[in-house]
């Protein structure tokens, strides 16, 4: 590659005694971007971002910024800054004294503290005598706004987030996503952020890394990891989703497991031995009226129905067990009482085969 | 809160004048002492004076017991203050392999009883040669105090969000400047408070200075031998006037503390 990367991780491996919290991690992060690593507990992104603000040492491997090497740099010599799950606010220090705080470290003077202070809390929509206050009087919303604030007075070249936004209620997380999002284009900054919602990561990142077990299982843009994940894991992580498990005979006949799924004649294009199985998202599948067809179709009684909001979900029970969870719009809701039988159907665009019959990427093919 | 009904609130007023009473009327009594005119104090009092506590107020020897006192009690409040600080960061704030251990050993000394810890100590000052004073006092006291200064501010730094430390490194700080900026500001109640228990503790202390001092001697010290031998309401004058001294210390620690708070 000519282009040398903003920040590339190479081949990091973190281990805790006999534990391996990181697995030979390489990434290649771009200048400016907005990168989310998504995991659940214990898969190693709380790790990875550690190693990469200084607070843990790695085990192996390199990280380097702009082509010189960072993790051999200690924590507090390191142009990267964390905004913690926490927050770490300094609670007996005032708004403003805790923005300036990285000011002061790096000498800047009192008077150029103070206006940088009050650039920033206007920046983040904070009202300019919240400089005097203590952290104590503020909202949830309002301390996330202080640390963000600190964080940039720092002007790092990469902003770290732990989770921050994993304490708040549910709207204003929404409403600080959407925020977060907006900043970052203001600023230009490299955001590394990591969370265990897809749905927080979908809004805000321009690419999204999802990890498993101290592993990258996929790194791809939201669109590519929404409709086009390489596992289950990966499929299954963001909520919702169908899986089919399906094999296709040595003569390219597929062999359905459980579902009673049947296919039109051209609509699946696999190879013959192929294993795996096949994803459809909720909101692609359709109820069939009778002499309707699809590509691909199904039997089953309806069982459930939940309201959304926006949307209506319907669990419904196939004649192979299976239990297939369908979304429409509110407005193309279909009404049939519990225990009818319904005809399901989608389209073979709506379909994406994931290869391998273990959970993760790379468990099955072995 | 929840209102009371007419029985629990005359049970409560009852429990508090009890226990007011059960802890108070010993002090009046030695307040009484102090005042009366008679050698050996007797009710009613006939005839009150303020002589013994002029007495107690403007005799040398007094002043320097309250000399030797402070002596060792700002000693002993200053450097268990210290110790207790970086203890409590051990106890509460690092972990490492021992400790466990240390958690439990430093709690020895608190249950150790503080007259065999006194005799203890004096055996031990005489086998390395040292000549008991002031300073051994110090020292004997610091046993028995640092620990439960260190247990103090251990409470507090077990609030701590170690998060702070960290961001603060990550935004560029040094080790010491996170000290000052961070760690100790924070832990600073505990730090103050452990303090004021100290200073009282120390200044209070008789079994270990009687062993300890040599030939310095504290209030204390002084008090029990002149109730051993020579007893003259001088006595409890000077209890009384070390009671009042003590209370005032303890507004002015807790109107500190509570100014360290505000900031908090």
């Amino acid at each position: 590659m000519l282009v040398q990367p903003f920040v590339r991780i190479d081949n990091v491996t973190k281990r805790f005694g006999r534990f391996t919290a990181l697995d030979r991690i390489s990434l290649d992060i771009a200048e400016g971007e907005f990168l989310t690593i998504v995991g659940p507990s214990g898969s190693g992104k709380s790790t990875l971002i550690r190693l990469l603000v200084g607070i843990d040492d790695v085990t192996e491997g390199t990280i380097s910024l702009n082509g010189s090497r960072i993790d051999t740099v200690p924590a507090n010599k390191r142009p990267t800054c964390m905004v913690f799950q926490s927050l770490a606010l300094f609670p007996h220090m005032s708004v403003g004294k805790n923005i300036e705080f990285p000011l002061k470290l790096k000498k800047v003077t009192p008077a150029d503290r103070r206006a940088r202070a009050l650039e920033l809390l206007r920046l983040l929509r904070l009202p300019e005598d919240y400089y005097g206050k203590m952290i104590g009087q503020l909202s949830g919303g309002e301390r996330q706004r202080v640390a963000l604030a600190r964080a940039l007075a720092f002007d790092p070249e990469i902003i770290v987030f732990d989770e921050p936004l994993s304490a708040l209620d549910y709207r204003l997380r929404k409403t600080l996503e959407k925020e977060l999002k907006d900043l970052h284009g203001r600023t230009g900054k490299t955001f590394v952020y990591i969370t265990h919602s897809l749905e927080e990561a979908m809004v805000m990142s321009d690419r999204i890394a999802i990890m498993r077990r101290g592993r990258f299982e996929q790194i791809a843009s939201a669109e590519e990891i929404y409709s086009r994940p390489v596992s289950r894991f990966v499929a299954s992580f963001m909520g919702e989703v169908n899986l089919f498990d399906l094999a296709v005979d040595g003569a390219g006949q597929p062999v359905w497991q459980g579902a009673g799924v049947t296919a039109a004649p051209g609509a699946l294009t696999l190879a013959p031995g192929w294993q795996g199985a096949l994803m459809v998202r909720p909101e692609l599948v359709r109820f069939l009226a009778p002499g309707q067809s699809a590509d691909f179709t199904v039997q089953g009684q309806m069982a459930a129905e939940y309201a959304l909001g926006s949307r209506i979900q319907y669990s419904v029970q196939t004649e192979g067990g299976m239990v297939i969870t369908v979304e429409r719009p509110f407005e193309a809701r279909h009404h049939g009482a519990p225990g009818a039988p319904v005809a399901l159907g989608w389209d073979r665009d709506a379909v994406h085969p994931i290869a391998g019959t273990g959970e993760g990427g790379g468990d099955g093919k072995a | 809160m929840k209102p009371v009904s007419n029985t629990t609130r005359i049970a409560l007023y009852l429990y508090g004048f009890l226990i007011i009473a059960v802890l108070y009327l010993p002090l009046v009594s030695v307040g009484f002492a102090s005042v009366s005119k008679a050698r050996y104090l007797t009710f009613p009092i006939n005839r009150y004076t303020s002589e013994w506590m002029v007495q107690a107020v403007t005799s040398p020897n007094v002043h320097d017991l309250v000399l030797t006192s402070l002596k060792i009690a700002v000693s002993v409040t200053v450097l268990s203050m210290v110790i207790g600080f970086f203890g409590a960061l051990a106890f509460a704030r690092f972990q490492w392999k021992y400790r466990n251990l240390f958690q439990k050993l430093i709690l020895l000394p608190i249950f150790f009883p503080q007259t065999v810890l006194g005799l203890a100590l004096l055996i031990w000052f005489s086998a390395l040669g040292i000549q008991p004073s002031w300073k051994t006092a110090v020292v004997a006291h610091l046993v028995w105090i640092a620990p439960i200064t260190t247990l103090i501010i251990a409470i507090r730094a077990y609030g701590f969000d170690p998060a702070l430390e960290e961001a603060a490194r990550d935004m560029g700080a040094s080790t010491l400047t996170i000290l000052r900026e961070v760690t100790l500001p924070l832990l600073m109640p505990g730090v103050i408070s452990a303090g004021l228990f100290a200073f009282l503790l120390s200044w209070g202390n008789f079994p270990l200075s009687l062993f300890t001092t040599g030939v310095d001697s504290t209030l204390p010290k002084w008090l029990y031998a002149r109730m051993v031998s020579g007893y003259t309401p001088q006595i409890p004058a000077l209890g009384v006037l070390s009671v009042v001294g003590s209370a005032l210390l303890m507004t002015i620690g807790f109107l500190v503390f509570r100014w360290t708070r505000r900031r908090a």
